[in-house]
């Protein structure tokens, strides 16, 4: 049992540092945003939006511990069959959400159909990064799109999927899709739940290489292309995503929030490459530019909204940003 | 076609690369050797315009680096020390990348790509996507990406490390003959046998200051005992431990 103990010991360490992980949420504008709804007496809007981030997390927490160790070094370490199956059976409790779904179990206040769903989920992200689609990368298929930048752009629409932030915005809209299909939204609705949709997804725009890793940036940086030509093909996946999240919405005030999260969110990509992980909600630069960020992208939704003509001038400050941040870019040592 | 005159490069007090000065002619197979921490890199980076140098200059095929940048970029070919690959693009979409921002048309980009893939026999790996290959994989997709678009100069950090010996020999021929045709070639190695055969100039640095440059026929001897003299002298201490019958 010395050697289980070893491995199981190992792999505490590295669920520890994956849970830290996790933590990323706090440094995202829903979080951010949710704080200050909490200091300005609103603690209701607070829970609301941390629900929707831990229903988010729900999966990517749920995975089996025993995968951070590569299978090829589990292959050659001597353990015997009967050790395997210990850590098989023992792995799966170093997961909180596995001890959570336990509780569950017990409390009586539970329904036994609400637990099965947690179970369920539970099961789904457990054994989700075990399948074979996901070990040979989950996005293989994405459309293609005009001009020489076409791969970086199918490329950049993978990295956006493999966000929290992403699949948090697409809750968002669903959930709004569902209460437009149930009946009509009250118009005056429209425009708060865009802004909502957005922020979920708007920390990305400050983080728009952090998923390049140091590779990445060499490459960006080897191709004869130009500073601004590079950050607009980081642009286009996400603004084609927010203009089709907010589709049951606002879509021209979610096109001008995307517009002004990406303004803000330009020099701090080019400027601080804070490496991000998959399956994680991105980590904005600093509360104050989370701050800015989201006053910006409510000031220029809500103008969109009332005044749709604004979103030239949206437009005009994107397109200067883009073509500024990427002379930033090419001058940045390496 | 690569010059470089008092290039120096320093990480605040450190001095990475020290009043190098270099001319390597069109169409040679130029070997930069040293040992780890030299200033290898370094160099490579500052001739391809990833790192401004802190004083010097530096121009590759008559174009000044630090001036021309992005035009220095369309004459060249590199594959870096990180290979520079993207997790989420397969080996062939990389190559795809590559010919579509050089300007190759359609035709011409997939026949060299499909050539490309046959001779790095990376045709049944095509569709894997980077962050999933081998690093041997990783490798020959980031020097098929330097050669796809034809460059009048090719970069190449460390190019027969970590790779089969027949793609090592594939490579050594694809660059002897592209040499042969006025392509230069200037490439760091610590496969010292690999580059003796095929180089045809020898430049060695140690601390940041190259400490010999000569053709392949002014070498005094074997390349390996004029590295270990002047480049990197080798540390010598037993390992008692080992086979001492105790784990």
């Amino acid at each position: 049992m010395a050697r289980v103990r070893a491995v199981l010991a190992a792999l505490i360490t590295a669920v520890r540092r994956d849970l830290k992980s996790v933590g990323s949420f706090s440094g995202n504008n829903l979080f951010v945003v949710g704080t200050v709804f909490l200091f300005l007496g609103d603690p209701r809007a607070f829970i609301a939006l941390t629900a929707v981030i831990g229903l988010v997390l729900f999966i990517p927490l749920s995975a089996d511990p025993l995968r951070v160790l590569p299978p090829d070094r589990m292959a050659i370490w001597p353990l015997s069959t009967v050790e395997r199956g210990w850590l098989r059976i023992l792995s799966p409790w170093l997961n909180p959400v596995a001890w959570l779904i336990a509780a569950l179990a017990v409390w009586k206040h539970v329904t036994m159909g609400l637990w099965a769903l947690a179970a369920g989920v539970f099961a789904i992200g457990f054994l989700l990064p075990s399948l074979p689609a996901s070990r040979k990368g989950m996005w293989r298929r994405v459309p293609d799109f005009p001009g020489p930048l076409n791969q970086l752009i199918r490329k950049n629409l993978r990295e956006t999927l493999s966000t929290l932030d992403f699949w948090c915005s697409a809750a968002v809209s669903i959930f709004s899709l569902g209460f437009r299909a149930a009946g009509p939204i009250p118009a005056e609705a429209l425009l708060p739940m865009t802004i909502i949709t957005m922020l979920a997804i708007s920390t990305y725009a400050q983080t728009l290489f952090g998923l390049d890793g140091a590779g990445g940036m060499t490459r960006y940086r080897l191709l004869p292309v130009a500073g601004w030509q590079i950050l607009a093909a980081k642009d286009v996946p996400f603004l084609l995503l927010s203009v089709l999240m907010t589709l049951p919405l606002a879509p021209a005030a979610g096109l001008a929030a995307a517009l002004a999260a990406l303004t803000i969110g330009h020099h701090a990509s080019v400027t601080h490459h804070s490496n991000q992980m998959r399956w994680r909600f991105s980590s904005g630069l600093s509360f104050g530019t989370s701050i800015f960020q989201v006053v910006a992208m409510t000031a220029t939704a809500a103008a969109v909204h009332a005044i749709p003509l604004v979103i030239v001038l949206c437009a005009g400050v994107y397109a200067w940003s883009t073509w500024w941040s990427g002379r930033v870019m090419e001058q940045q040592p390496l | 076609m690569i010059s470089c005159h008092r290039l120096v490069k320093r990480f605040g007090t450190v001095t990475a690369v020290n009043s190098l000065s270099l001319e390597v002619e069109k169409g040679t197979i130029c070997a930069f050797l040293g040992p780890n921490g030299a200033g290898k890199s370094t160099t490579v980076k500052m001739l391809c315009g990833l790192l401004a140098p802190t004083s010097g200059e530096a121009s590759v095929c008559g174009l000044d680096v630090a001036t021309h940048p992005l035009a220095v970029k369309r004459h060249i070919g590199v594959l870096p020390e990180n290979l520079g690959l993207f997790d989420d693009l397969t080996i062939a979409e990389h190559l795809l990348l590559t010919a579509r921002i050089y300007g190759l048309d359609k035709q011409q980009s997939q026949a060299r790509i499909e050539q490309l893939l046959r001779v790095l026999d990376l045709s049944d790996g095509r569709h894997t996507f980077a962050g999933h290959g081998s690093h041997g994989m990783r490798k020959k997709t980031a020097f098929a990406m330097a050669v796809l678009p034809n460059p009048e100069v090719l970069f190449l950090d460390e190019p027969f490390e970590a790779i089969d010996p027949a793609t090592s020999k594939i490579m050594r021929d694809l660059l002897v003959a592209a040499a042969a045709r006025g392509i230069t070639v200037f490439l760091t190695s610590h496969i010292l046998p690999v580059v003796e055969r095929i180089a045809h100039q020898f430049v060695m640095i140690r601390g940041g200051s190259i400490v010999w440059n000569s053709s392949a026929a002014e070498l005094p001897g074997s390349l390996e005992d004029l590295y270990l003299e002047l480049a990197e002298p080798p540390v010598s201490e037993e390992l008692e431990w080992l086979a001492s019958g105790q784990s």
